[in-house]
């Protein structure tokens, strides 16, 4: 019997958020509440790199699986399995959590423990989310994460943080609900075809459905996972909660709860039902592009920081289902990359707009100018998170940008080129925004005097930089873990949907 | 010859309760406290050891009465109904100086009847528990006599539940006529030889209506929310679930087995029902500013989830309909019973707007009546998710695919108004608000810890309870 690694990735949080539970909430004890919170999920970030070392990276298959029996009496088992696919944003995951704590210790003074739990039980669903490979567990996991989420943006956000909270909420349940009923209509067929209800995601592989009854429930689960992505024209619960949640929250759902949407495409949409998949293929793609566009574009027009930024979200979210949509292996293993970089770049860049707003307490960007001159340091990490979020080559955005853009010229070179602009227009709204930040004569007062980079600060955003250079030097370290699960999942798609396409066209 | 009683003992031990808090209360010097709840205590753990006992043993008494697992099963939900609703009184009896002995009594009365009525197999004796039931709670709702609210609200109750009674004896009539017999068993064979006739159509519509005024679904749900509104908190929450149990209770064992071979003629008239109870439940419920009004209509629309369980009939719906009243049960009487503590002598405190700021006041509460509000809106892992999800797994199977998709978006509308009160609790700041109440009863803290732990049990680790509800109803089917 070895270690449950998987399950102790999730349980070590919530024995966090319930040791928690017992410090008093009170002025003197925040700085012991911030140290466990931190302590914990440092730990877990800890065990996610030993989860990584110890991970076969020549194997497709799933590693370190973990099976009980749940409710035997409809198939559910408490399943968890890691491979290729999702071992990444678990680390991912534990990374960026700390880093949101950590981010978060001027800005949130307002029940820091009830806070420090939310996030604790957030990162343990989100962990939970990558890791389940049996689709009720997935269920479970997915929903639960939306109650710690939503009252992260409730309770510490902004002006209009519950008009945000509870759009947030409703919008992606509302997405969600019907792929529960997908889920519930899979294990029957699953049951019709064996005898026996299953939600083991291994074993639905291998389920034939017909293709009728495979547009369906691709649908069901397209819409849940489009509008957590969020694919145009669902977006527009996103820029409502990153604004208004605090930035620990935007971090954390820029980083990682988006990727949930893409990963869902990946890891269930498209290998269950193929065919499905295959015909839906070019209107996803389709919505991706207009994403990509539609999103660099509204983004140029932002006055507001954090809102440019999670229109910038929408644009390079649209790359990723793009990339997935190629369905070769170039588009989707850079799609798998450019989810991982969108996580460092864009988590860097809520963090850096949450440093500067619990400086100056606004975030437009007409508010500031020539930061240059005040504060260099900032400045040069801005500049450097800015230019990997654009996807300058040597950083890490160039490489999931590049790879998903040759594997969507193979399948649609129209496609390609539509989405290439959009990668010029992000050069665009960024840059515009970082020169008229950081560059030019200092135009306020109250900007004179802004502090540097403290220590802690330095804390946050050193480790991102370094994984961003990281990242752009040294692709193929990363990568090399992505493939042979990306291939696996693409080689099941292609047998999934070859006989089968044959059959309906007879 | 004594084995021939076994089957009523369950509800023999909670009758022998009430009669000994009557006795206890007639006996009692001016001023003096007795332990009466504590006897009604007794008398459910009676029940509860009795109906464990029995667990399959299918013990049946006089004919009329079989204390089968499907039985066994309700009179446990109805035992928790009524140890939580024992303990969750004791705040508003003291507040209101109600008078303790008859309102025990009455609860351990109708909690009889409950049993009874979902032990029985003929179609009298369910009549018979029903208006056991009923009366004790018409007497409930309007305890409060000096109250007006209370006492409209148990005079509307009382009409209307008289006339649902009247449908509900007409419709046993006209069953009797065509089969010549009231019990279960009988009916079911020759129902199944006679096929459906437009009499026995009829018939079956009376019947329908009985339940459907005692579940309330719509359209015979107009009751309900000023009922609820009206009763004291912890009435409301015994009636919500206690009610609907066994209203349920009966309505499966009688719909599923007696009727079963008219199927297609009931389902007909039933899934549009289904429907629309979902729907106006929710929507309405939207519309509410009244948290009691509000969790009425929610409590409608847990009634037209329950109904999809029944019409989709299959093993799944039966046991779906099991294992959601005892969610629903603890559930709800957790909610009413925070409501009920809010309450103080000058002013209910029921609407949204009071809910302000809970959580600076007082955590605790505000993190139990989260737990309620996320269990009833049907997030995991909560109990709400696990009892939804087996509906709507039971509806997928019976193939009645659009109505588990109105059901799934209605729960989404219905999160909405869930949440509205949690807004409230921890979003909102504390207006001028009104004078908080001191603290928490120990019993009835314990009875809302107990309920909020329950519901996590039944979410997370809900395989034994869900092989309890399945082994229940291979009994009767």
């Amino acid at each position: 019997m070895h270690f449950p690694i998987l399950s102790s990735l999730i349980a070590v949080p919530i024995v966090g958020a319930i040791l928690l539970l017992f410090v008093r909430d009170e002025e003197h004890s925040e700085k012991t509440i911030r140290a466990i919170a931190l302590i914990v999920s440092g730990l877990v970030f800890l065990e996610t790199l030993l989860l990584w070392s110890r991970f076969d990276a020549s194997s497709a298959e799933f590693q370190f699986v973990e099976r009980h029996d749940w409710i035997p009496s409809f198939g559910i088992s408490y399943l968890l399995g890691v491979d290729g696919i999702s071992l990444l944003l678990v680390v991912l995951t534990g990374f960026l959590t700390p880093l949101a704590l950590l981010g978060s210790w001027e800005s949130v003074h307002k029940r820091v423990k009830a806070f420090s739990i939310c996030i604790l039980l957030l990162e343990s669903a989100m962990i939970g989310v990558f890791l389940s490979i049996d689709l009720f567990l997935f269920y479970v996991f997915w929903d639960a994460m939306l109650v710690p989420m939503y009252f992260l943006i409730g309770i510490w956000g902004y002006e209009r943080r519950i008009y945000a909270a509870v759009k947030f909420l409703l919008y992606t349940m509302a997405g969600s609900v019907l792929m529960l009923l997908a889920i519930l209509g899979l294990a029957y067929l699953q049951s019709v075809a064996t005898g026996a209800y299953s939600f083991d995601l291994v074993k639905l592989y291998d389920l034939s459905i017909a293709p009728r009854t495979q547009v369906w429930f691709f649908l069901a689960f397209a819409l849940a996972f489009a509008i957590k992505v969020p694919l145009f024209p669902f977006h527009t619960w996103l820029p409502d909660a990153h604004v208004e949640a605090p930035t620990a929250g935007s971090v954390i759902l820029a980083g990682v709860l988006l990727k949930m949407g893409t990963y869902g495409l990946v890891r269930f949409a498209l290998p269950l039902f193929p065919v499905a998949a295959a015909l839906f293929a070019p209107v996803l793609a389709t919505l991706a592009v207009v994403g990509i566009i539609y999103g660099a574009l509204v983004a140029m027009v932002q006055p507001d920081m954090k809102k440019l930024v999670a229109y910038s979200s929408v644009s390079h979210l649209g790359f990723v289902v793009l990339g997935i949509t190629a369905m070769n292996m170039q588009g989707v293993q850079g799609a798998v990359y450019q989810m991982l970089s969108h996580g460092i770049s864009t988590g860097g860049l809520f963090l850096i707009v949450g440093m500067l707003s619990d400086r100056r307490h606004t975030r437009l960007i007409a508010e500031y100018g020539g930061l240059k001159k005040v504060t260099p340091r900032l400045v040069a990490v801005f500049l450097i998170v800015t230019l990997a979020s654009i996807g300058l080559p040597g950083l890490n955005g160039f490489v999931g940008e590049f790879l998903i853009l040759l594997g969507v010229f193979r399948w649609n070179p129209r496609m390609a080129a539509f989405a290439a602009t959009g990668v010029i227009l992000s050069a665009t709204y960024m840059l515009w925004m970082f020169q008229r930040v950081n560059y030019g004569p200092v135009t306020s007062e109250k900007n004179a005097r802004l502090v540097d980079l403290r220590t802690r600060e330095w804390l946050v955003i050193a480790p991102i930089v370094a994984l961003a250079i990281l990242m752009g030097v040294l692709p193929n370290f990363f990568l090399r873990p992505i493939g042979p699960a990306v291939q696996r999942m693409l080689s099941h798609v292609e047998q999934g949907s070859a006989p089968q396409r044959i059959e309906a066209e007879r | 010859m004594m084995a021939g009683f076994n089957a009523i003992v369950p509800m023999a031990c909670v009758a022998a309760a009430a009669v000994a808090a009557m006795i206890a209360e007639a006996f009692s010097v001016p001023g003096e406290r007795m332990p009466i709840a504590p006897l009604g205590g007794i008398g459910l753990t009676g029940a509860a050891l009795a109906s464990a006992a029995l667990w399959n043993h299918n013990a049946s008494s006089f004919g009329v009465v079989s204390a089968d697992n499907f039985a066994l099963f309700v009179t446990g939900v109805l035992v928790v109904v009524g140890l939580l609703s024992l303990a969750l009184s004791g705040p508003t009896i003291d507040r209101e100086h109600l008078p303790r002995g008859e309102y025990y009594a009455l609860m351990l009365f109708a909690l009889a009847g409950m049993m009874l009525m979902a032990s029985a197999t003929d179609l009298l004796v369910i009549f018979l528990a029903l208006e056991v039931l009923s009366i004790a709670v018409y007497v409930l709702t309007g305890i409060r006599r000096d109250s007006p609210a209370s006492t409209e609200a148990a005079f509307k109750y009382f009409l209307l539940g008289a006339f649902s009674s009247a449908f509900f004896l007409y419709g046993i009539a006209f069953v009797y006529g065509l089969t010549g017999s009231t019990r279960l068993d009988r009916i079911a064979s020759v129902v199944a030889s006679q096929g459906a006739s437009p009499l026995t159509l009829v018939a079956v519509g009376l019947l329908l209506v009985g339940f459907a005024f005692k579940v309330s679904v719509v359209p015979f749900h107009m009751w309900t929310p000023d009922a609820y509104q009206g009763a004291p908190p912890a009435v409301t929450g015994f009636m919500s679930t206690g009610v609907k149990a066994a209203a349920f209770a009966a309505f499966v064992r009688v719909f599923l087995s007696a009727l079963q071979p008219l199927h297609a003629s009931w389902a007909a008239v039933l899934w549009p029902v289904a429907a629309a109870t979902m729907i106006i439940g929710t929507v309405v419920g939207v519309a509410q500013n009244n948290v009691k009004r509000m969790l009425a209509y929610s409590s409608i629309a847990h009634g037209g989830y329950l109904l999809l369980a029944l019409l989709s009939g299959n093993d799944y719906g039966k046991g779906a309909v099991l294992f959601y009243l005892l969610t629903y049960a603890v559930t709800n009487l957790g909610a009413f019973g925070v409501i009920g503590l809010l309450e103080d002598a000058e002013r209910p405190n029921d609407t949204v707007a009071d809910y302000a700021g809970l959580w600076h006041d007082h955590p605790a509460l505000a993190a139990v009546m989260t737990v309620f509000m996320l269990s009833l809106g049907g997030f995991p892992p909560t109990a709400g998710f696990i009892a939804k999800w087996y509906v709507f797994s039971a509806a997928i199977k019976a193939g009645y695919t659009w109505l588990a998709i109105v059901g799934v978006l209605t729960s989404v509308v219905s999160v909405f108004f869930y949440l509205r009160i949690v807004v409230m609790m921890y979003m909102t700041p504390a207006g001028e608000s009104i004078a908080r109440f001191p603290s928490v009863p120990k019993v009835a803290g314990a009875a809302l810890i107990a309920s909020a732990v329950l519901i996590f049990y039944l979410g997370i680790l809900p395989a034994r309870v869900l092989d309890w509800a399945a082994a229940s109803i291979g009994t009767i089917f």
